[in-house]
């Protein structure tokens, strides 16, 4: 049987191909109004990383990104105990948290505007208001979900309330935390992403839609890219958190 | 109905009621410019209106029909591509780390391209819808094809199944419920998508016709549509959970 | 005396796993022999990970030995024999999309019989195991004795000559174990097949076989092999045998070392992988 290639250099040989069919399309085919060749992209990069301007859109939106991200997972923390710890709130909070999660938030980002300008404000608001939800709903889950026999144990050994929250239910959570927390920025890249590019005065949001109404393929292809290459390092970062911190986890 | 279950159902009628009442005083007393916030009753009006003069079935209609086929594109797509890629355990390995990686990157950055090459028509939409919605199809066939208990294989073929029975008959009803978790997935994600780039840069749609409402100032007419896009969302919501149980009825 | 063909024969088979010469090879089965008359029951015990239940899946033709031969009925085993044998699992491998009385009727569909047969066939078979006011369950609506009864009786609606069966009762509590065991054997004294089944209970061994095969740690070979002299249907008075008692004594004195070996293995293992004890014990079944 003939000895395959590892999975991840097939896996990057595939990319490679990918990159090179896209270059030689984009040469021999492409309309250099719409489409540009990574080769120039790869140029462009460089060249919008002397600009200021660019440099400062992208250290804003990055700024906006973790603000949106901390605030979310603060509150969607708080809120999230306060909802799953107490029976009560939870049967009566949480279909109305779930109803809220599933309206689609994307049509109100006008009235978001409208209320909290076209700044950064609006920005980290819509992020925020993506971002909790996730949050919320994983901590009141994990508090939710601690198998009895733990409790029970715990009694028998004389834990009082106070110790069974800080000893038992509190690490159980943080698993589900952490799963939420990767959901969570997942959800605030989506806010905070689609409110940039709906109204942005200094934000990449503005640089897309002026590399757009210019037809400057390379330009807005870089841009992209930088931005794609900056959030999937911050879903590395919360992936590697959430496997970090779920070890002990079935 | 037991007391605890009561006191949960007055608790959440209780928070509906209060939010109304609270946009009702604020709304009466004048504290909020009736252009950002306007009363109920206005809202109420221009939805009822909008029901019986049924001026949103333009827009309706272009944004279904945006969902339809890139729904369909991506289901195709997804269901066809992790189906090929189940069959092989190096494939497995070699793609559905790709895959994934790729479901990393928010996808919404990628609009501004579509928009660049296909303008601000329904297209872009589509591509966007049907690209947000291929990642969670093609991941969830793969692994729902890949990780059909081995038991199940095992009794099988000790009795003598061929491949073809094999699949039909074990693999795809084993598969079925995580197959039908990443449909529906792709479907919610593809709608979302296209509500939110409709608001972005689009002429037509019902997010689009949101953001031009709201540009107008026609605040009361724009919480009206909100209104019904919540109960479209709704139905949407229910469609799907209906044809769910319905399959799976039917398969069992 | 002519000597009839042998319903199960196995000659020096080992199924090893890894190249020569790699130290992360493992030997699960080595050298093993044995040779099965038609209508014997014969019990294979032995600690974790000795190879038994891969001896079962080489004469049932789902695997291949890396040396050594299996014939069934005289002919050499080169896959699946649906038509002559069949398989209970220890898990249960009931298809839970289906009811019972379609799961029965989906493997007589893989095995090639007619359509025409199936109905009659499948209620047969389940009310010969008792489960004919269940026709119509779905296997998460019963109880682990009744998945395992079901289980069985879609093995036997398949009439093959022989019966392979993993562990068919690891997974249910000793009283339930008892009254399926008792009913096992009034079953199989009627029909008379051939019967290869894989236990960890000493008692249930002497109990129910003509010949329990006794194994030794890793790698597995046939220690000894023990004979229970005692007709079928296996009878109550049996069970409370000095007979038994002191079959399943020897069983003990037998299995005892290789059990405590086992583990010693287990241990080792674990320590110099950095695995979890549980995963290597789980590995090795």
């Amino acid at each position: 049987m003939k000895r395959k290639l590892h999975p991840a250099t097939a896996r990057l040989g595939i990319i490679a191909i990918a990159l090179f069919v896209w270059e030689v399309a984009a040469r021999r085919f492409g309309d250099p109004l719409f489409m540009s060749p990574p080769s120039r992209v790869l140029v462009a990069i460089f060249q919008l990383a002397h600009e200021k301007e660019i440099l400062a859109a992208v250290a804003l939106t990055c700024w906006e990104l973790l603000v949106a991200f901390a605030l979310s997972v603060i509150m969607g923390l708080v809120l999230g105990l306060i909802v799953g710890l107490n029976r009560f709130t939870r049967g009566s909070m949480y279909p109305v948290i779930l109803l809220l999660y599933a309206t689609p938030q994307a049509m109100i980002l006008p009235l978001f505007v409208l209320t909290f300008g076209i700044g950064t404000a609006s920005k980290i608001a819509f992020g925020v208001s993506h971002g909790i939800f996730p949050v919320m709903l994983t901590v009141a889950a994990g508090v939710q979900n601690i198998p009895p026999i733990l409790l029970t144990s715990a009694r028998s050994m004389g834990a009082n309330r106070r110790q069974i929250l800080a000893s038992v239910i509190f690490p159980h959570m943080i698993p589900s935390f952490f799963t939420g927390l990767r959901l969570g920025m997942t959800a605030v890249l989506f806010g905070v992403l689609l409110a940039e590019l709906y109204v942005s005065q200094s934000g990449i949001g503005h640089f897309t839609t002026e590399f757009t109404q210019t037809f400057q393929p390379q330009n807005l292809f870089a841009l992209v890219a930088v931005l794609a290459a900056i959030a999937v390092t911050l879903n590395e970062l919360c992936r590697w958190a959430e496997s970090r911190f779920s070890r002990w986890h079935a | 109905m037991n007391s605890s279950r009561l006191a949960q159902r007055l608790v959440q009628l209780g928070f509906l009621g209060a939010v109304v009442l609270a946009w009702y005083l604020t709304t009466m007393q004048g504290h909020i410019n009736p252009l950002l916030l306007p009363p109920l009753g206005s809202v109420y009006r221009e939805f009822v209106s909008l029901l019986e003069t049924g001026q949103f079935w333009p827009d309706l209609r272009t944004t279904l029909y945006e969902l339809a086929i890139a729904f369909l594109l991506a289901a195709g797509a997804g269901t066809l591509i992790g189906y090929t890629v189940s069959r092989s355990g190096y494939a497995i390995k070699v793609f559905d780390p790709l895959f994934a990686g790729l479901y990393a990157i928010p996808t919404i950055l990628l609009f501004p391209l579509y928009v660049l090459f296909f303008g601000i028509g329904p297209a872009s939409k589509i591509a966007m819808g049907a690209t947000i919605a291929f990642f969670p199809v093609v991941l969830h066939t793969t692994s729902g094809l890949s990780y059909v208990k081995e038991a199940y294989v095992t009794a099988a073929r000790s009795m003598g199944a061929s491949p073809r029975q094999m699949f039909w008959n074990v693999m795809l009803p084993a598969a079925f419920p995580v197959l039908l978790t990443g449909l529906r997935m792709g479907l919610i994600l593809a709608f979302l998508s296209i509500l939110g780039t409709e608001t972005i840069a689009s002429f037509s749609g019902l997010g689009h016709q949101i953001v031009e409402l709201g540009e107008n100032m026609d605040t009361a007419k724009m919480f009206a549509y909100i209104v019904f896009v919540i109960c479209i969302a709704f139905l949407l919501n229910a469609a799907v959970s209906f044809a769910e149980a319905r399959g799976q009825r039917d398969l069992a | 005396m002519t000597e009839t063909t042998p319903a199960i024969r196995v000659e020096g088979v080992t199924q090893a796993y890894g190249a020569e010469g790699d130290p992360r090879r493992v030997v699960a089965l080595q050298n093993a022999s044995l040779s099965i008359a038609p209508g014997e029951l014969v019990a294979l015990i032995g600690p974790s990970g000795c190879g038994k239940s891969t001896l079962l899946h080489l004469m049932g033709g789902l695997a291949a030995p890396t040396t050594g031969q299996v014939w069934i009925d005289g002919e050499p085993v080169r896959g699946p024999s649906p038509q002559k044998v069949a398989f209970v699992f220890q898990e249960s491998a009931l298809f839970p999309w289906r009811t019972v009385l379609e799961n029965l009727k989906l493997g007589m569909d893989f095995q090639g019989v007619p359509k025409a047969q199936r109905d009659r066939r499948a209620r047969e078979s389940l009310h010969a195991v008792g489960l004919s006011d269940f026709t119509d369950h779905y296997p998460n609506q019963l109880s682990g004795g009744m998945k395992q009864r079901a289980q069985l009786a879609r093995a036997l609606v398949l009439k093959t000559d022989i019966l392979l069966m993993d562990e068919p009762f690891a997974a249910l509590d000793e009283q339930t174990r008892m009254v399926l065991g008792e009913d096992l054997s009034v079953l199989l004294a009627r029909t008379g097949k051939t019967i290869v089944f894989v236990t960890h209970s000493l008692v249930e061994a002497v109990f129910l076989a003509d010949r329990v095969a006794v194994f030794t740690a890793r790698p597995g070979q046939i220690k000894n092999i023990i004979s229970v002299d005692e007709a079928h249907p296996r009878s109550r008075s049996f069970m409370t045998s000095d007979k038994l008692g002191r079959l399943r004594n020897e069983l003990y004195e037998l299995l005892h070392d290789e059990i405590r070996k086992t583990m010693g293995l287990s241990k080792s293992e674990a320590a110099a992988s950095g695995k979890p004890l549980a995963a290597v014990q789980e590995g090795e079944k």
